[in-house]
């Protein structure tokens, strides 16, 4: 599986989001949704990744063709991406920026999606909701997304819960929304969610509540992991704004910035397990083919149980 | 604070060389924009508090540092204005008088008055120029030079200032300003100078200054008591008496007591201590410089032996010395005497043993006396008898002369006196191995001899004792010039004839024509003792004479070899003692109050087996051991003494100015006191060094977080 560097050197997003969903699928179904509905409505041409067990023989037999049968739920489930483009996701000392790393995974996932013709949708968002592409099943929706990915570029201040919480006023239907952010100056514990919760969490719940399966990608840069440094550092904060800035020995800082970014992590997941919504942590050193093959993985496993 | 090489402080500068690298450090910082500042803020707080104190400890650590160094090689150093005399400045020749006597123990705050004079002796030192050479006497009685050549090293004094401790000695000025001069007599410096510190105590200074009228050093006197009133209680004496009203063992303690003050004591407290257990407590008062007595009474008991150490304490004042006072007594042992009576008569003032048997029970209390005729006594009834004495015995028989060799030689006293009905002819033959020496012929003095005032005597021609010996142990309690022993008068005696010389034997008194009177045998363990005349008033009237009864009793004691239940000998500070070898002793060993031993053999003994023993410094009291040919050691308690202070140390009356011996005054009023320079870049270095350790820890420490 590639590295985002070697990914980077790929001349299209469409290249590597098939390299990426090619390296993740090898020896496995690529089934991204969950739903299980007994109601049959239509047959679709057999693509990879497709269940076995779902291909109509007797259609097979007719047609010389492999059609597969698509049930109500199926065809009901729009897939949103929803990525966070502030400027603090621009953040890169080596490798590529957070957004970069984002949207990899996001056109891997819309790949996927179209593939399996599903509708695929997508918001990229900061303070507000800068772009929003309704999903659709439409051919050239998949390029559209890709497009506009490409465009995306980190600028603004970070308002998650906002964009969520128009997205939430966009959608009717039940829909798999994957959240890609790195929930910076974002705390779960801030005061102004429900139950006692921050805005953002309880912007996830509400979603949970209206039925949509929800999936938060938490990227964080390595440096924002370990931070790495020898020397002393005048940091400054990156979004618009920010006036935050601190002189300091960074080896002096090292060890206590573990600890609180391995906190801040832990409680990101502990307000996601309470919200029912998927909590996944990706560094943005990490193969993105091993990130989705293991997302596909575990959500393979919760339909099968 | 001064410098030696002031120019040097330039580098001083230096020290705001880490405050520069702090700040062109913090220019230097890589700007670095970054997405998680709100963790990283929060991180900053966690460590902050603790970081920020590591780093001002570094900064202040390294300024510290890089200000040391300059002030390092400038050479600072302080100048502390003191006291000591200006005439210390000069080029000369000096010797240093410490007065290490009693009082000077005396407390003056925290430390003693000899502390003080020590640490102003040792200011002195320091202040002297290089080149004045110097020497350290001590002005106690007694006392050995410390340093008694003139030599320039001052190191050399300063050590043995610092090796020297307080004696409980009498002072002794003349002698050691004496001395001082001398030493100075052969100074190639013109100046030459006594520095003397001391209290100023008229004590000591009795038999003057001991200086010469015509070209004797300066003598500049350095008065550590400040001229402050002393006010003092002293224990002057002790006494111990038997007390036979207090029962077995009972002891009457007399103790005088003085006040040196001007408003006197009242209420004084008093303590009897026994074996350093107090028993008893009284309250005396004293008027203002007066003396008062104190009487205790007391059962010694013999639990742990039969010496003890009995103590008079008074409450405690600045001279701690003169607060207390020792006397050690030994309880005698049960004296069992068998006299045989050679000559009994009706009269019993004409018996023979009339005044020697009430010399054992008056001089002995708890002697046991039995008097019988030679015909009742038989080689048993010696059994349980610790002396025998044959007073006048015609001839003992040849059955009592054998049981008397070994009754002797196991340890018994034999005390022989001679009179008319002794044949001396049988007496040589029966008794050849007891007697000191052989029996000669009855002599009877042929001349008057003089007569002292208000002397009743007899008016019969008669002989005296020559003077008596006083090192002898058995003379020792006698008064100097044996008062009561040499006014006795002898009208017959009987010659001895003369013996082989043997350290066995002894004269101990002889006739002023130079027979011997008293002589005595050692026998295997015991003792014999031949007197030449009576013990009635036949032959003499010694037994009406005062010096009978303590003669007789120190006899019985010697030849039983106990003391008596009274105080042992008792010296001051500084005096020294005859100690006596007996028989075939090797060895004499002193065991001092600090447990310290001190060891003379027999070949250091003079003619008359005795040896001084003069290193009396401490108060206490000294046993005395005798190790014999064969290494047994035997404690010799009649030999024990006790050491007290001389009490003329306890008056705080000062030495009348008209006989100060200054010559030049210790500071010249208006003068600029000298000032003392006490060099600091030591203890620069050595701060230094603890910050450069500190440095190194912090940067570890900051290199691990």
């Amino acid at each position: 599986m590639l590295d985002p560097v070697d990914l980077a050197r790929l001349a299209s997003l469409d290249l590597r989001a098939r390299t990426i969903v090619e390296g993740a699928f090898s020896g496995m179904h690529r089934n991204l949704h969950a739903g299980t509905s007994v109601e049959f409505t239509e047959h679709r041409e057999y693509a990879p990744g497709d269940e076995i067990r779902r291909i109509d023989w007797k259609a097979v037999g007719r047609a010389d063709r492999y059609y597969v049968k698509r049930f109500e739920d199926e065809t009901e489930m729009h897939t949103f991406l929803v990525l966070d483009a502030s400027a603090s996701m621009g953040y890169r000392r080596r490798g590529i920026s957070k957004l970069d790393y984002a949207g990899y995974l996001a056109s891997a996932l819309a790949y996927l999606v179209g593939q399996q013709g599903d509708a695929a949708g997508l918001l990229l968002f900061d303070e507000n909701a800068r772009s929003f592409l309704p999903p659709s099943t439409r051919p050239g929706q998949i390029r559209e997304v890709f497009r506009l990915l490409e465009a995306a570029q980190p600028a603004g201040r970070t308002d998650a819960a906002l964009a969520l919480g128009h997205l939430g006023e966009q959608i009717d239907k039940r829909s798999l929304i994957i959240f890609m952010s790195d929930l910076l100056d974002c705390e779960p514990d801030e005061p102004g969610g429900g139950e006692a919760r921050g805005p953002l969490p309880g912007r996830l719940r509400q979603l949970r509540a209206r039925g949509h399966d929800v999936a938060l990608f938490h990227l964080l840069d390595p440096d924002e992991v370990e931070l790495p440094f020898d020397d002393l550092i005048f940091f400054e904060g990156m979004e618009p704004g920010d006036t935050r800035t601190l002189l300091a020995q960074a080896p002096d800082l090292a060890e206590a910035f573990g600890r609180e970014s391995e906190a801040f992590r832990d409680r990101w997941r502990a307000a996601c397990l309470e919200a029912s919504v998927e909590y996944r942590f990706a560094r943005t050193d990490a193969a993105p083919a091993e990130v989705l093959r293991a997302f596909l993985a575990d959500r393979q496993r919760a339909v099968r149980f | 604070m001064h410098f030696l090489a002031p120019s040097l402080l330039l580098g001083l500068l230096a020290a705001v060389l880490p405050w520069l690298i702090h700040l062109i450090g913090k220019r230097r910082a890589l700007p670095m924009r970054f997405a998680a500042m709100q963790l990283l803020l929060r991180s900053e707080r966690r460590i902050s508090a603790r970081r920020r104190l590591r780093e001002v400890l570094l900064l202040v650590a390294r300024t510290s540092v890089a200000a040391a160094l300059p002030l390092i090689f400038a050479r600072p150093f302080a100048e502390r204005t003191t006291d000591v005399p200006v005439a210390s400045l000069d080029p000369q020749s000096a010797v240093i008088v410490l007065d290490d006597s009693a009082s000077m123990s005396r407390s003056a705050g925290l430390s003693t008055l000899f502390d003080r004079a020590r640490d102003r002796a040792r200011a002195l030192v320091r202040q002297f120029p290089s080149d004045v050479d110097l020497a350290l006497l001590l002005a106690s009685a007694g006392s050995s030079p410390k340093i008694s050549e003139l030599s320039p090293e001052r190191a050399r004094v300063l050590e043995a200032l610092d090796s020297l401790v307080c004696s409980a000695r009498l002072a002794d000025f003349a002698s050691a300003l004496r001395n001082a001069s001398l030493i100075l007599a052969g100074s190639a410096h013109a100046k030459r100078r006594i520095y003397l510190f001391t209290d100023l105590q008229a004590t000591g200074w009795e038999a003057g200054t001991g200086l010469a009228a015509e070209g004797a050093p300066e003598v500049i006197i350095d008065d550590v008591s400040g001229a402050a009133r002393w006010e003092n209680r002293a224990v002057l004496d002790v006494g111990v008496v038997p007390a036979p009203e207090a029962g077995a063992g009972g002891i009457a303690v007399d103790a005088e007591l003085a006040d040196y003050s001007a408003a006197g004591t009242r209420a004084l407290g008093v303590a009897l201590k026994v074996d350093g257990v107090s028993v008893a407590k009284g309250f005396v008062d004293l008027t203002p410089g007066g003396r008062g007595h104190k009487r205790f009474l007391h059962r010694l008991t013999s639990e742990g032996g039969g010496a003890h150490d009995v103590e008079v304490e008074i409450d405690g004042d600045a001279l701690r010395l003169d607060d207390h006072r020792l006397a050690h007594v030994e309880l005698a042992r049960t004296m069992s005497v068998l006299i045989v009576n050679g000559d009994p008569r009706t009269a019993r003032n004409e018996d023979e043993p009339f005044f020697f048997a009430a010399a054992l029970r008056n001089g002995l209390p708890g002697a046991v006396v039995t008097v019988k005729l030679p015909d009742d006594v038989s080689p048993e009834s010696l059994a349980n008898t610790t002396l025998v004495a044959l007073l006048n015995l015609a001839q003992p028989s040849e059955a009592l002369a054998a049981a008397l060799v070994r009754f002797v030689s196991a340890g018994g006293g034999l005390f022989i006196s001679v009179g008319d009905r002794v044949d001396a002819t049988v007496w040589n033959q029966r008794m050849a191995k007891l007697l000191p020496q052989p029996l000669g012929l009855p002599r009877t003095a042929s001349a008057l001899p003089g007569q002292h005032a208000g002397e009743i005597v007899d008016d019969r021609p008669a002989e005296r004792l020559a003077p008596i010996d006083r090192n002898h142990p058995l003379l020792a309690s006698f008064p100097e010039h044996g008062e009561g022993l040499v006014s006795a008068r002898f009208f017959k005696y009987m010659l001895l004839d003369p013996a082989p010389e043997s350290p066995e034997r002894s004269v101990i008194l002889h006739y002023e024509s130079g027979a011997p009177a008293l002589v005595e045998k050692q026998v295997g363990k015991g003792r014999v003792m031949l007197l030449s005349t009576t013990v009635d008033r036949e032959w003499t009237d010694l037994p009406i004479r005062a010096g009978f009864l303590p003669l007789v009793r120190e006899a019985a004691r010697r030849l039983v070899g106990v003391t008596g239940d009274e105080e042992t000998a008792s010296l001051r500070a500084g005096e020294a003692r005859s100690l006596a070898f007996a028989g075939d002793e090797q060895r004499l060993e002193v065991s001092r109050p600090d447990g310290s031993v001190w060891v003379a053999r027999r070949e250091q003994a003079n003619s008359a087996r005795t040896v001084l023993y003069s290193e009396t410094d401490r108060l206490g009291t000294y046993h005395v051991r005798a190790v014999g040919p064969d290494g047994t050691v035997t404690a010799r308690p009649e030999q024990d003494f006790v050491v007290n202070l001389d009490t003329r140390e306890s008056n705080p009356a000062r030495l009348d100015p008209a006989l100060r011996p200054d010559r030049i005054a210790a500071a010249s009023p208006g003068a600029k006191p000298p000032k003392h320079r006490v060099e600091l870049w030591h203890t620069l270095a050595a701060v230094m060094i603890g910050l450069l350790l500190c440095e190194s820890a912090l940067t570890l420490r900051r290199r691990s977080v």
